[in-house]
């Protein structure tokens, strides 16, 4: 390598002479004094022009020799792409030449010394290249997995926002600012904003007062960082109270630092309601039921304590004690009546019935009962022909006219009476069932509760025992199992009106009817 | 020594017809009512000993008719007992305030309610003859 440098200086050496002393010659040409006189004395020694001659072969030499050297790195590079060379120890070929003595080459060993050169730099760029290769290979794979993680982290997304936007649960997602971040439209309708408007706003801004009690929850349980919790909060939503279990939890950053809250409202009005009246119920079915018991108990202690002295007195608390176990058990048989008919487990086995052959059917059941009360039965519907036929269960239906019939009978003093009618309206395509009696009425304010579970009229509580359960089974019956309506019209002193409708079993139902169903016809 | 008198109040008439007999078998003397509304003027007019009174009743709770009885300065001394079918149906703190002085709850004993009314009226007694 020492020796190529010296070979380049010495050349350059004497091109830098030859172009010294042509410059020189120039000079002695321009005119000046020094110049002729010293162009003078160099006319008689041809020194410059043998430098002019030199300097120019020099530069022509020069200038060959690098165009030489350019065309064989170019054809060794192309060389080397095709073909892979022998390796030569590169480290121990630059050691040799450091330590070698610099000392004339002739040109063919130049020329090798460079094109070996050219060749190892020609393999290291390559096996860089290689190592570029790789590395751009990795990234475009890499680039490919996060461009697939993305398509899957974007679809995940649009499948939580699906949900968050799909429940029917107000959701509400904040920032550590208290800022909203997500709201769904259940939300939105809930603290009556819009989403797109409102987000980013802080929550106190959005969610006014008297929801307060959920915003200060919100924030106690982010700077609580608190686990998720849970509140029962009641606010009004469209004027209407009502009642959410509240759960929120915090989302934490990836250093564990709570960034925000997600809230979800769960609408449990329903759910107290229903559980309110489930407590009603059951409070009220454990009153019924340990009032005749208490009666039972309280009669057979004194029967045991010898407390009835006389054999009158005895008879009278037997007959209280059977009574009241016959209520009881009428109690228990309406509770789980009404119960399977609510739960849908009772069996329904409809098919058509002539409403004039059930009352039939039941005055002659009822009749002792009425003449025990010297209360009058008239049936009204009595001659009429057998056209008041309704789809529905006979069984059902003949405890819905006994049940009217004995609630007319029992609230009916002694010398009145109690009529039943049936009537057809074709037009409206159903059959009427009334039962009316001149008993002591039902105050208008109460009217309303009359078919209530358990609801008995206060002032008819001493005309009669009962369960107040009676003529909640027959709305149950006639409304929840066979789509019809009941009814009631009273005044106090002047009796009541009770009855229900049906729909007609029209000529289409009956002949639809299998060959069994029809025989079913009475 | 005149017969103490004692109210009963109940809207089931079997309740307040054999704890009546049990009551007048043993020399007390028996007024009754079958609601809260009666029970209290029957409370003013009469003047009982004590008065026995369901829980739940038309027109007038057995809490509301001792409530009237307890703001009443004819009738605030009266003892009063609570029969209930209802479980839990007095709390605690209510009896304490409006002096419920025993809550049986039913079905009940007429012996066990006998022994109750004849302990309240001792009671009571001994402390009048203290003061």
């Amino acid at each position: 390598m020492r020796s190529v440098r010296n070979l380049y200086l010495i050349v350059s050496a004497v091109v830098a002479v030859s172009l010294l002393a042509g410059g020189l010659a120039q000079w002695l040409n321009s005119g000046t004094e020094e110049g002729r006189r010293f162009a003078g004395y160099m006319q008689r020694v041809p020194v410059a022009s043998a430098c002019c001659i030199v300097g120019a072969v020099g530069v022509i030499w020069l200038g060959w020799y690098w165009l030489k050297l350019a065309g064989a790195i170019t054809s060794m590079a192309k060389r080397l792409k095709q073909e892979k060379l022998h390796k030569i120890n590169f480290n121990e070929r630059i050691q040799d030449r450091d330590t070698d003595e610099i000392k004339p080459r002739d040109e063919a060993r130049v020329k090798l010394n460079h094109n070996a050169l050219v060749d190892e730099l020609s393999e290291v760029i390559d096996e860089r290249l290689g190592d570029y290769s790789n590395i751009i290979g990795r990234l475009e794979k890499q680039i490919n997995d996060l461009q697939i993680q993305i398509q899957l982290t974007q679809r995940q997304k649009g499948h939580i926002e699906a949900i968050i936007y799909g429940i029917h649960d107000a959701v509400i997602v904040i920032d550590e600012f208290d800022r909203l971040l997500m709201a769904n439209e259940a939300a939105g309708k809930l603290f009556n904003f819009n989403f797109e408007s409102a987000q980013h706003r802080r929550i106190g801004e959005l969610i006014h007062e008297g929801k307060s009690e959920f915003t200060d929850f919100l924030r106690h349980t982010r700077q609580s960082k608190a686990q998720p919790t849970r509140k029962e909060i009641e606010f009004s939503e469209d004027g209407e109270p009502k009642t959410f279990d509240c759960i929120v939890s915090c989302i934490y950053d990836e250093n564990r630092q709570v960034c925000g809250v997600v809230a979800v409202l769960h609408d449990i009005t329903r759910e107290k309601q229903i559980q309110q009246t489930k407590n009603d119920f059951v409070n009220h079915v454990c009153h019924e039921l340990k009032t005749p018991l208490a009666s039972i108990n309280a009669y057979s202690e004194m029967l045991t304590d010898g407390e009835a002295k006389d054999a009158q007195t005895r008879k009278e608390f037997y007959s209280v004690i059977r009574s009241q176990a016959k209520r009881l058990n009428g109690l228990i048989e309406d509770i789980l009546n009404i119960s399977r008919i609510e739960s849908g487990l009772i069996k329904v086995d409809k098919g058509p019935v002539s409403l004039t052959i059930l009352i039939e059917e039941q005055l002659q059941m009822i009749k002792s009962y009425a003449e025990e009360k010297n209360i009058c039965l008239k049936d009204i519907g009595q001659s009429r022909v057998v056209f008041d036929r309704v789809y529905g269960d006979k069984d059902m239906i003949s405890q819905v006219i006994v049940n009217l019939l004995s609630n007319a009978i029992k609230y009916t003093p002694s010398g009145g009476s109690v009529k039943i009618e049936t009537e057809v309206d074709e037009t409206a395509d159903i059959a009427r069932l009334s039962v009316t009696d001149t008993g002591i009425g039902i105050p208008e304010n109460e009217i309303e509760h009359i078919f209530d579970k358990f609801y008995r009229v206060s002032t008819n509580k001493k005309q009669a025992e009962g369960t107040g359960l009676g003529l909640n089974l027959v709305k149950q019956i006639i409304e929840k199992v066979h789509d019809g309506r009941v009814f009631v019209r009273s005044k106090p002193g002047q009796g009541s009106t009770f009855g229900f409708e049906l729909p007609l079993a029209t000529r289409n139902v009956v002949e639809s009817l299998p060959t069994a169903g029809r025989a079913q016809l009475r | 020594m005149s017969k103490k008198r004692v109210l009963i109040v109940d809207d089931e008439i079997h309740i307040v017809h054999v704890v009546a007999i049990k009551l007048r078998n043993n020399d007390y003397e028996v007024i009754s009512a079958d609601n809260g509304a009666e029970a209290f003027e029957l409370a003013r007019s009469e003047k009982p000993d004590i008065i026995v009174t369901d829980f739940q009743m038309p027109v007038m709770t057995g809490l509301e008719l001792v409530e009237k009885i307890r703001q009443c300065d004819v009738t605030k001394d009266i003892p009063v007992i609570m029969l209930t079918a209802r479980s839990f149906a007095v709390e605690d703190q209510q009896k304490e305030d409006l002096q419920i002085s025993q809550c049986l709850s039913k079905p009940f004993s007429p012996k066990e309610l006998l022994e109750d009314i004849e302990d309240i009226l001792y009671h009571r007694a001994v402390v009048n003859h203290q003061v």
